[in-house]
């Protein structure tokens, strides 16, 4: 079964002159991490909100986990679970309030909420501040008590809205963790981020969504296929003339002092030697998901303009 | 899972855990509905205690009432809670009732001792039923409203200035505070039209107070029954839940 089948959705907001979402189509395969990419304003979350029941999409259709997400609201809900972009904990309440509270909320019995409220806050390492106001708690652990709270309940699909933002690299690892555990118990996540790593780590299948449009989608290893050249080559800039290098491949300056050559690997050898000879420093690395990224939304903007 | 049970739960974590760990909150919130009846008192010299004791709690009342609406707009705006409880099991009206349930809890002193003024200065206890009867049916119609009112406000200042505006066109230029035998003709039936009006002659009556000639028991309740179940009803059909 499909977690999340979307045919030609489109979001206009009142007073907006542009769609949120345009004819956005695409199918997410449940058991897995499927991951929406995109830059600010992409259309990420209205798509996020759209799928979770929150909002209504203004054409199309949208399926989640084979139910239609806007007649068939009430039965999604009982089956997913969000962490809301910007969402912020009560003030007054302890992570332990928070995830005890919404798990009983959600239905589970007392002894079973106690049982996950302490699994999910020591796997997120919030334990040790279970019984500290979260107004008292640091932006990253506020954001952990949110994350406690959506995967402590028992759904089917999970809908992670920027889940690690403003994590510290240990904190986003400890929800990599999680989220990999949830995906190992058969269950699906839809995620979005602007972290390239974490998409790279976690997903199965990703979607770049640019000004409400799939401008890719695929594995990342298919995603990785869009730039030409499989190869980067970082050069120091100093007296390098951009031009001499575009015979290797594509050359764009990094704006730090480096120009970026995109190359196939027969061509590194000499691009290492020509660096050796001028005693430049240079790095040699695969083609990166943050490269695709900008390729293809900096593609847009220039068939745009 | 039961609504009730649900609402219950919202209610003790936002109400009774916040009282729990800010127990002043308490305080804060029971002495603004004795503003006006301290004025009343002072200026008439106690002649006008039992308008103003009927006037306080209706006004203690629409505020905590309508207060809800602007929990949910900071629930909704700030805390993005609200987006959670939408993709949950939880329907709209639990939402409202939990915290409707959490504002009564805040504001539980005030009417409380507003209440057993009534009361008292009724002298009789069989005038409580009456009293707890009117005191549900504008709660309920004014957290209604409150929860109808912010649903539809995009921004916390909004539905905090709309608010504001309800509350006085509810309980200060209705006849709350006064007699609605002091209105011209015209104006007391168009006050009729208004809940608020009822209820603090309801409170006016239990406290043994004449009541206009032109009104009757079972009218007030009718038009307070009317405005909950109306009021409920837009809740229901009308606030927006899952945005468009």
């Amino acid at each position: 079964m499909l977690a999340i089948q979307a045919g030609h959705v489109s979001k206009v907001y009142k007073g907006s002159p542009y769609p949120a979402l345009s004819d956005v189509s695409l199918e997410a395969e449940s058991g897995q991490v499927f991951t929406l990419l995109g830059r600010n304003g992409a259309g990420k979350t209205t798509f996020v909100r759209i799928c979770a029941t929150q909002l209504m999409p203004t054409s199309g259709t949208i399926r989640v986990l084979g139910l239609d997400a806007v007649k068939q609201a009430r039965q999604v809900r009982d089956l997913i679970s969000v962490v809301p972009q910007e969402g912020r904990p009560l003030r007054a309440l302890t992570p332990w309030d928070h995830v005890y509270n919404w798990l009983r909320i959600r239905g589970e019995g007392k002894e079973r909420a106690k049982e996950k409220t302490e699994t999910m806050l020591r796997r997120l390492e919030l334990w040790d501040a279970r019984t500290r106001p979260a107004m008292n708690l640091s932006g990253g652990m506020k954001q952990k008590v949110l994350v406690a709270m959506a995967m402590a309940v028992d759904a089917q699909l999970l809908f992670l809205d920027e889940p690690t933002i403003g994590l510290d690299p240990v904190s986003r690892r400890q929800v990599w963790s999680a989220i990999k555990d949830w995906k190992a118990q058969g269950r699906s996540i839809l995620l979005t981020t602007h972290y390239m790593d974490e998409a790279e780590v976690l997903s199965d299948h990703l979607v770049i969504i640019d000004r409400g449009k799939v401008v890719a989608q695929g594995t990342v290893s298919d995603l990785r296929k869009v730039i030409p050249h499989n190869t980067r080559v970082d050069i120091a800039k100093d007296g390098l003339d951009a031009d001499a290098l575009s015979a290797y491949g594509s050359v764009t300056d990094t704006g730090a002092g480096m120009l970026r050559v995109f190359a196939f690997e027969s061509a590194v050898r000499e691009l290492s030697e020509l660096a050796i000879r001028r005693n430049l420093s240079f790095t040699v690395s695969p083609v990166t998901l943050d490269d695709v990224f900008v390729y293809l939304v900096g593609k847009m903007e220039v068939n745009e303009s | 899972m039961l609504p009730a049970r649900q609402a219950m739960l919202i209610a003790y974590s936002t109400g009774i855990l916040w009282l729990q760990r800010n127990p002043m909150s308490l305080v804060f919130t029971a002495i603004s509905p004795f503003s006006l009846l301290f004025v009343l008192f002072v200026v008439s010299g106690g002649q006008y205690v039992h308008l103003a004791v009927a006037g306080s709690l209706v006004m203690a009342l629409v505020g905590y009432g309508l207060a809800l609406g602007q929990d949910i707009s900071f629930y909704k705006t700030e805390y993005k809670i609200q987006d959670i409880f939408v993709a949950s099991p939880v329907s709209p009206l639990t939402y409202m009732m939990g915290l409707a349930l959490s504002e009564l809890l805040f504001g539980l002193p005030a009417l409380t001792v507003l209440a057993v003024l009534v009361v008292y200065f009724g002298g009789s206890l069989l005038t409580i039923p009456l009293l707890i009867s009117s005191i549900l049916l504008l709660w309920g119609s004014m957290s209604a409203m409150g929860f109808f009112i912010s649903s539809h406000m995009l921004h916390m200042r909004n539905a905090t200035q709309v608010i504001s505006f309800v509350n006085v066109i509810l309980a200060v230029l209705p006849p709350v505070f006064y007699s609605v035998t002091t209105l011209p003709d015209s104006l007391r039936y168009l006050s009729y039209a208004v809940p608020t009006t009822h209820a603090s002659i309801m409170f006016q009556a239990t406290m043994g107070l004449p009541v206009p000639a032109d009104w009757s028991l079972g009218f007030g309740f009718a038009v307070q029954v009317a405005y909950l179940v109306g009021f409920v009803a837009l809740a229901k059909t009308k606030a927006i839940w899952r945005e468009t």
